[in-house]
């Protein structure tokens, strides 16, 4: 039975591509929002909306109990969890269940036994997938260290209970272990609420490689082939792309067998991603870790393998069966990923917050956005600053770069700072292009520096000012506030 | 008339439809196409450029041929900007402020504790993350401007050292 009214337990673009799917599915949509959040697209683009709590996460999109009554309250039957959040959280699964309403992704068990970083490792070692040199299951700081030295450092201190780069630490010599430690536990208790650390060989140069797998409730389980998001800064993705041109056919075949191996071993169905390590040099692949959810870069596989992953998402969930099999999926021409996000990469990246001024989409073909702001929201510190996911397909890589670079130059965001410069200088980079780039390049190798501003942006800048003189000399309007806001500005200026 | 941006001064002769701008050495012939809210259709020596500008008091966002700059308007046609060349090498005490907009996680010292290079003073959050805030030289605390659990804004001074 399909469902008639799906809650969608997130916010911002990923609430609004679920949105999407249920739409296209004819299914009902309930949006949850925070304080913070009641004038955002996803609230709006909902049939019904539940306000949950105040801004932080804990007491709305964090809170269980909360998330449970608004779909009850709305005669929900179904909740999507999207990423982050709740999405990787066996208790909500489990909560989800008891109150008659399907959780869209896999079992709480499955959940359970990837989301336990430590667990899956012992579990993945035991049916032959391999891992990364690590201890796990120690809690004194002289555990660490011991195990730190035994390892060898670089070591990385990184929460059990978690993934997405947070609670997580390197540690390049024993002094740093005590703070490391201290700071990677309160970031796991904050974003997990579980503060165990496990330790592993740190690899500083290596590809981040994942396998997107997809199973139903009847037994199939496959792999969508590959995605490379080895260009990451402070461990979290910037740029996704598919396929990667490191592996081989060879060791991409070896590789889907281990994830659907890892998958098969925790009983998975729905979509899930086993994340790979892989050294350049030996072309070794090492087991990372298996998101239980949907990832933020699904859009790259959708459009190379020609499926709607969120729309299976759902009808796995409400039971039906792949009508197809793996021989049938295929990679199709190339598609690469960039994450806007509203940071400043000259200042180490940090989060920039500020009202839209303007943003200005680029549009095109094999062009897609998935974003959460429109001009005149409100970009606060409250949750990621994650604006905006461009995604481009296009026949082999090189056309797809070039697409991504058109496409980066169409966009405007005006009003926080954004790290699309910084990407266009990433794409246009010999080590991009040659798909050398590894975890850590953009921190070790990739010197960036903002350009000085050009001839003709300054004259823009002159020109805009003196136009907007005119224009407030010509109506007389000496009371306005804010002469040069382009918001309050009606009047135009023609020659 | 002219416009001083960060330390580019720019010069602008309106005779009648068109602009002479001047930037440093460069002179151009600027044409306006159109103008309305936050973008501008112009002409600069023959060739056609979209530029988007939005203001926020004296900042200006500009982006032109995909690449968006942040400027900042001195009204008082100085070619240097308040602030940004304050030293504090001269200076007996140095201000730390917040590098991003968040909330204070920790403080972790005391007003006249004695701290040492690199020693973490207090823990920001913001957006999920974590960020230590540390001594950039040996000290002594001056003074404490925030404390535990309180929303800062980004540059806004969180605590003052002085020499030890």
């Amino acid at each position: 039975m399909m469902f008639q009214k799906i809650l969608i337990a997130n916010r911002g673009e990923i609430a609004i591509r679920i949105m999407r799917a249920c739409k296209e599915l004819g299914i009902g949509t309930v949006a949850v929002y925070s304080e913070a959040d009641k004038n955002s697209f996803h609230v709006q683009f909902a049939d019904e909306a539940i306000m949950i709590g105040e801004a932080a996460p804990k007491e709305s999109y964090l809170n269980i109990g909360k998330v449970i009554d608004a779909a009850k309250q709305t005669h929900a039957d179904a909740i999507h969890p999207g990423y982050g959040f709740l999405s990787e959280n066996a208790s909500f699964a489990e909560a989800a269940a008891s109150a008659n309403l399907t959780f869209i992704g896999p079992s709480a068990d499955s959940i359970r036994a990837m989301g336990d970083k430590a667990e899956s490792k012992i579990r993945m070692k035991k049916v032959g997938v391999p891992t990364i040199p690590g201890i796990e299951g120690i809690e004194a700081e002289n555990d660490f260290k011991r195990a730190a030295q035994e390892i060898g450092y670089p070591v990385l201190v990184k929460a059990a209970a978690g993934g997405g780069g947070k609670g997580m630490r390197i540690v390049n010599v024993e002094s740093e272990m005590s703070e490391s430690l201290e700071a990677a536990r309160r970031e796991a208790l904050n974003a997990f609420g579980d503060e165990r650390l496990l330790i592993e060989k740190y690899l500083p140069n290596a590809h981040h490689i994942e396998f997107q797998v997809f199973g139903d409730q009847h037994g199939n389980l496959m792999h969508l082939f590959e995605r490379e998001c080895s260009v990451q800064r402070r461990h979290q993705k910037v740029i996704e792309e598919t396929p990667s041109s490191l592996i081989t056919s060879n060791l991409r075949g070896e590789m889907s067998k281990a994830a659907v191996v890892a998958a098969k071993t925790v009983g998975y169905f729905n979509a899930g991603t086993v994340e790979f390590i892989v050294d350049p040099e030996t072309l070794k692949f090492y087991f990372l870790e298996m998101n239980t959810r949907l990832q933020v870069e699904h859009p790259v596989t959708e459009f190379v393998v020609g499926l709607d992953l969120v729309q299976w998402q759902i009808r796995i969930a409400a039971g039906e069966k792949f009508p197809f099999t793996q021989k049938d999926i295929s990679q199709g021409g190339h598609a690469i990923e960039c994450r806007v996000y509203a940071e400043d990469p000259a200042n180490g990246f940090l989060p920039s917050t500020g009202k839209l001024l303007q943003f200005i989409e680029p549009r095109g073909p094999g062009i897609r956005i998935d974003s959460g702001f429109v001009a005149g929201d409100e970009v606060t510190h409250f949750y990621d600053p994650l604006l905006a996911k461009l995604i481009v397909h296009a026949e082999n890589r090189q056309s797809a770069i070039q697409r991504m670079q058109a496409a980066l130059r169409e966009f405007v965001v005006h009003g926080v700072t954004t790290n699309i410069d910084f990407m266009q200088s990433v794409l246009a980079h010999s080590d991009f292009q040659e798909g050398k780039v590894t975890t850590r390049w953009v921190e070790t190798k990739f010197n960036w520096m903002p350009a000085e501003p050009s001839f003709e942006a300054l004259i823009a800048a002159a020109v805009a000012d003196a136009t907007s003189a005119k224009r407030k000399t010509e109506n007389g309007n000496r009371n306005e506030p804010d002469p040069y806001s382009p918001w309050k500005n009606t009047s135009r200026f023609r020659n | 008339m002219r416009a001083v941006f960060d330390q580019n001064v720019i010069d602008l002769t309106s005779n009648g439809k068109e602009f002479t701008a001047i930037v440093g050495d460069r002179t151009a012939f600027v044409e306006i196409i159109h103008s309305e809210n936050g973008s501008l259709d112009l002409r600069i020596d023959g060739k056609h450029i979209i530029a988007y500008v939005s203001s926020d008091g004296a900042k200006r966002w500009v982006t032109v041929n995909g690449q968006t700059f942040l400027l900042t308007k001195s009204s008082n046609g100085s070619s240097y900007s308040k602030g940004k060349h304050r030293s504090t090498e001269y200076d007996h005490t140095s201000e730390l402020a917040a590098p991003m907009p968040g909330q204070v996680r920790s403080v972790n010292v005391k007003e006249s504790e004695a701290v040492t290079k690199g020693q973490t003073l207090l823990v920001l959050e913001a957006m999920k993350m974590e960020f230590r805030i540390q001594a950039p030289r040996d000290g002594k605390v001056k003074a404490l401007h925030v404390k535990q659990g309180q929303t800062v804004e980004r540059e806004q001074v969180l605590i003052e050292l002085e020499k030890s």
